[in-house]
């Protein structure tokens, strides 16, 4: 009766402080995020344009993820004033071999010189896509800190401890005008943020959205860059 | 004495299913244990998107060999035993039939590189692998599947004679899921490489120095 009581007022405990870090860290586990936008030239997109984004996959050491790619172009098709977003994976499927991680132009120069293709044009006319947007970066997530350790056993079981790690994100947008076949401008977004994993009995992530937040900083000032804004 | 006989005869068939029930398990058990020690088969499976180039004027004979139908690479644990048994021929030969007919304005597969000249062709092409690596997560350490392939292209006259021989590699890899199979990332890292493999000898088929030389006349 006694050691029954002990352990629900242990676990009364637990519940409070869990819910008093939760309510803090709640508060500290945001997110920063940056926008740099350069522009190089006029943008504008008609009614009946598309673009596509496509990610750069060039590198040894990490891969611009599709879900990220995906994400953006989700957010530039949303609300009244969306853009026509061609998927990624149609896109480079229509137009094999010439946008794959070993052939895909690398400079707006190249761009040019794939146009003379007719077989290029001629897709590219299919689509009526107006902007190329080049994604490339990553998340990296460092600093982690702290140990959780869980036990079980005929009494019931929990985890105690505690975790934090930092996640960074960095991309940059580097757009294309087909039409024009000159780079137009380039957005960079930065963002940081830091996570934390409090545990009294029950294991609480608090996951500072990092990439998310790049993503739809980055989708709002890419869309109002191709619109002209 | 009929009594002591019926609860012998129960017991002797209690024991019968006993030793019944007691071999399956050992069964299931040598079974389990036995799939455990066997390696896995992975059979490459992928679909190939038809390049976009302007097709040479020109008939070419494809002649796959029995080394590159059933090629099949074993990756090995580091004690030696067969782990994974990859089987990519197939899925070449899907390639290779989706590319070429892009390339060439005929293509024609052979079953004997000497039936060339009946068949009209105006070269043979004879591809093959040389070798296959498999980049493991948990051999490489890092968080993807690779998969390196080096290639070794043959194209000769329709009378055997050399016109080129040169050397092709691809590589593919695809990210660790957490909840994916070793299987399926052998699989897309393999299908990542022969799409670089498409890409790469669609565009470069013309510019192989001995390639070149060979359809320069034919093409003025």
């Amino acid at each position: 009766m006694g050691t029954t009581s002990t352990m629900a007022g242990l676990a009364r405990i637990g519940i409070y402080l869990t819910g008093v870090l939760t309510g803090g860290l709640g508060l500290a586990a945001c997110t920063t995020t940056t926008i740099d936008e350069f522009r190089q030239g006029d943008t504008g997109i008609d009614i009946g344009e598309s673009i596509v984004i496509l990610g750069r996959r060039q590198g040894a050491a990490y891969e611009t993820r599709e879900e990220f790619v995906e994400c953006v172009g989700d957010r530039i098709a949303r609300g009244n004033d969306g853009i026509t977003v061609v998927p990624e994976q149609i896109f480079v499927d229509a137009l094999f071999p010439w946008f794959e991680p070993r052939t895909a132009p690398m400079r707006s120069e190249d761009l040019q010189q794939l146009m003379a293709q007719p077989l290029v044009t001629e897709k590219m006319a299919e689509f009526d896509v107006r902007y190329i947007v080049w994604l490339d970066g990553q998340t990296e997530t460092s600093n982690r800190m702290g140990s959780i350790s869980c036990a079980i056993g005929p009494g019931g079981g929990g985890c105690f401890g505690f975790g934090s790690w930092e996640d960074d994100s960095s991309f940059e947008a580097r757009i294309w005008d087909v039409s024009s076949h000159t780079a137009v401008g380039t957005i960079s977004a930065d963002a940081s943020g830091q996570s934390y994993m409090p545990a009294v009995f029950v294991p609480i992530p608090l996951i500072a959205r990092v990439e998310a937040n790049a993503c739809s900083s980055l989708a709002d000032q890419l869309k109002l860059f191709v619109l002209g804004g | 004495m009929e009594q002591a006989v019926r609860s012998e005869f129960i017991s002797s068939g209690m024991s019968s299913s006993r030793r019944y029930c007691r071999s399956i398990v050992l069964l299931l058990l040598a079974m389990v244990a036995l799939n455990a020690c066997a390696a896995r088969s992975v059979i490459i499976e992928g679909s190939y998107p038809t390049p976009n180039i302007p097709p040479l004027p020109m008939t070419l004979g494809v002649y796959y060999s029995d080394a590159i139908r059933d090629y099949v690479y074993t990756e090995r644990t580091d004690a030696g035993k067969d782990e994974y048994l990859v089987s990519s021929g197939a899925s070449h030969i899907a390639l290779f039939n989706t590319v070429l007919p892009a390339m060439f304005q005929q293509v024609v597969v052979l079953d004997d590189p000497a039936m060339a000249n009946e068949r009209g062709v105006d070269a043979v092409f004879i591809p093959d692998i040389d070798e296959f690596q498999l980049g493991m997560p948990q051999k490489t350490r890092l968080d993807s599947y690779e998969v390196w392939v080096k290639y070794n292209m043959r194209l000769t006259a329709p009378d055997g004679d050399y016109i080129a021989d040169w050397v092709m590699t691809a590589y593919g890899k695809t990210a660790q899921q957490s909840f994916g199979s070793a299987e399926s990332g052998i699989n897309d890292a393999a299908v990542a490489a022969l799409r670089d493999l498409a890409s790469n000898f669609s565009i470069s088929f013309t510019n192989v120095p001995d390639v070149r030389d060979w359809l320069q006349p034919r093409l003025q």
